[in-house]
């Protein structure tokens, strides 16, 4: 697993300024940075179910902890905006820049098969 | 009991001989004790409330029960004491107790025979039929102010005071407690003879009435007679009265079915209004309770369901057909867990402990239902023959079930581990109402993980579907049916087995337990095995 400040890309720090008020626009780009991407929150127990999902089957997902980002309660809503009807905000799984959705998703991509051949193709499994 | 009379005989004899032979002593001296108590006490020698003080002369008895020459019969010297004893309870609003009254009873066994009269049974609350023909039947003193049954033998003069009985050695005890009883009522107004006249009046009436043979012999045998007569009435009337008792309750229960019946169509309607209004309203234990019946509608569904899978099976219904009954079935199972949904919102301790599951499903509960990976686990060995494209499928189902169960496992125990850390968290008053409202925060995600859990359930069902063949599918519903069929029975059967003595040792008993089990399975459970 792999934590990662939100404003820390591609090894140097850019401008705030230049990432743009628009929090939605924000949560698209850092979901393409990565294979795997988890937006959770560090007391949330479904997040850490959903890491542990992850890392069970091998794969080293990248996550980003909202409540340690100073922007984290923007990004939040967004996801919130994203998901629709969803319970909670997080967690949120993208893979290979393409949104899954919570943790229901996830399961159910799981269950389904459709999960691995999507983090084969991402890269982020081998076998 | 500290009675120097039973030390004569002991209690248990007595009980052992018939009616008729039933001894006095210790059990009649019993008697006198909570008549004013007890009342209406059963006719069983079986009281045990006895006044400590009531007989304390050791020596008496002895002599008493010598002179018992013939047999007495105990339940009728006992209804006569009861019957004595609700009277004295009407008359007065408390029942005067032994307090006090040692000398009375010490004198109640003289060593000369004593006289008796017939009870009393006038202005108890028998009835007046009653009371006239059985009066007759019992003896009793007329006399209660003094109870000195000493060397004037005072019984006697208010025996021939009140009446002209003929002494019989059989009824020595009955006159006793009946003085005894005559005296407790009198307690207050020891109007003497007088009082107790008026007590007798009405049987000593009815022992005139009753022909006033003064031969000892003819009024023996009359008296025998009588006394058996109304010792019958007196049971007569007392099963009556049981009876009557008995049909009233059973007229309330009747009463009280109804209205549960009628409670339960009620809130069986609201259920469902509430299930399609997304569970609000309702305080928690409503939102199990309407759960729990929505889960026993599910199971008759379930029945029915499970009956329509095997005889289109059986029936060799085309793809087409049987294609239908599948998807409704996995459809029945899409409900329950909607239901469980609307259920963990209301109630989430309810559903994740699994209250509304039978105890042997109970065992293998996790967060609030079957397991999956469990499930996957029996079906692999039922649904034979499979393909190599099928195989594979379930096994990577298995797989992928395993690890959604762990990963959920491992978040509900770092929210236990978080929850424990938060009520442990000791502070302050103030602080300590606020790690209880963050508790309650924590507690809030239970439901995520019931919610989580059944999504799990419900798309390994999914999958399963899509795996198999549609007769497969349809075998694979059947089985997951009945497999969960047998698991509620095998908790019904515990509830009722047998159970054997833990006295025996041998290991034979516990086989013999298991042969037995096996015939109340095989009794019971025959339709469970036939798909399998």
């Amino acid at each position: 697993m792999h934590y990662q400040a939100a404003e820390y890309s591609w090894g140097y720090y850019m401008p705030v300024r230049s990432i743009g008020p628009d929090p939605l626009e924000r949560v698209v780009r850092l979901a393409s940075e990565s294979a795997v991407v988890i937006f959770s929150v560090s007391s949330c127990c479904m997040c850490h179910a959903v890491k542990r999902l992850f890392c069970g089957m091998g794969v080293n997902p990248t996550v980003y902890e909202l409540d340690q980002d100073p922007r984290g309660k923007e990004i939040e809503r967004a996801l919130v905006r994203l998901l629709g009807n969803s319970p909670g905000s997080v967690p949120v799984v993208f893979i290979g820049g393409k949104l899954i959705g919570a943790m229901d998703r996830v399961m159910a991509s799981h269950i389904n098969g459709t999960l691995v051949p999507l983090l084969k193709e991402a890269g982020a499994l081998w076998l | 009991m500290a009675f120097g009379f039973c030390n004569v005989l002991p209690f248990s004899s007595f009980l052992d001989e018939n009616e008729n032979g039933l001894r006095w002593s210790c059990m009649a001296s019993h008697r006198v004790g909570p008549v004013g108590e007890t009342g209406l006490s059963d006719s069983g020698p079986s009281n045990p409330h006895v006044p400590y003080s009531v007989f304390h002369g050791s020596n008496v008895p002895t002599s008493f029960i010598n002179q018992e020459g013939s047999a007495f019969d105990f339940r009728e010297l006992e209804e006569a004491i009861v019957l004595q004893g609700v009277k004295i309870r009407n008359d007065e609003a408390k029942a005067p107790l032994f307090t006090g009254r040692p000398a009375a009873t010490l004198e109640m066994f003289p060593s000369w025979p004593m006289r008796f009269q017939t009870t009393p049974r006038v202005g108890s609350s028998k009835s007046g039929g009653e009371s006239t023909d059985s009066g007759s039947a019992v003896n009793t003193f007329s006399s209660k102010a003094e109870v000195q049954l000493e060397s004037e033998s005072p019984i006697s003069n208010k025996a021939s005071s009140s009446d002209h009985q003929a002494f019989d050695h059989q009824k020595h005890l009955q006159l006793q407690q009946q003085q005894i009883q005559q005296e407790m009522a009198n307690d207050r107004s020891r109007a003497g003879p007088s009082q107790n006249q008026s007590d007798v009046k009405a049987p000593q009436e009815k022992r005139k009435g009753s022909g006033g043979s003064s031969s000892t012999s003819e009024k023996q045998l009359d008296a025998k007679t009588l006394r058996r007569l109304a010792q019958n009435r007196e049971a007569a009337r007392k099963s009556r009265l049981r009876k009557k008792a008995y049909v009233q309750q059973l007229e309330s229960s009747r009463m009280k079915l109804t209205h549960i019946e009628q409670d339960l169509q009620r809130a069986r309607a609201q259920g469902l209004f509430l299930g399609g209004c997304g569970g609000a309203g309702g305080n928690l234990s409503s939102g199990a309770a309407i759960f729990d019946m929505e889960y026993a509608r599910w199971l008759e569904d379930d029945h029915r369901l499970m009956a329509e899978l095997r005889t289109g099976l059986h029936a060799h219904l085309s793809d087409g057909d049987l294609r239908l009954i599948v998807e409704g079935y996995i459809s029945h199972y899409d409900e329950i867990f909607r239901l469980k949904g609307v259920a963990a919102k209301s109630d989430v301790f309810h559903v994740i402990t699994g209250l509304w599951m039978t105890p042997a499903e109970r065992c293998f509960l996790w967060i609030g239902g079957f397991r999956p990976s469990d499930l996957i686990k029996m079906l692999i060995g039922q649904l034979e023959p499979l393909t190599e494209q099928q195989l594979v499928g379930i096994y990577r189902l298995q797989q992928s079930t395993q690890q959604a169960e762990e990963a959920l496992s491992q978040g509900q125990e770092q929210l236990q581990q978080s929850l424990i850390e938060t009520i442990a968290a000791a502070g302050p008053v103030i602080d300590g109402m606020q790690q209880m409202v963050v508790a309650l925060g924590k507690l809030s995600n239970l439901e995520g993980f019931v919610r989580q859990a059944d999504n799990l359930r419900q798309q390994t069902l999914h999958q399963l579907r899509h795996v198999l063949t549609i007769r497969q599918a349809a075998r694979c519903f059947l089985v997951i049916g009945e497999y969960y069929g047998r698991l509620r029975a095998l908790s019904s059967l515990w509830a009722s087995r047998p159970r054997e003595s833990l006295m025996s040792e041998d290991h034979n008993s516990c086989q013999t337990t298991a042969t037995d089990h096996l015939q109340i399975v095989h009794q019971s459970a025959h339709n469970h095995f036939s798909t399998f």
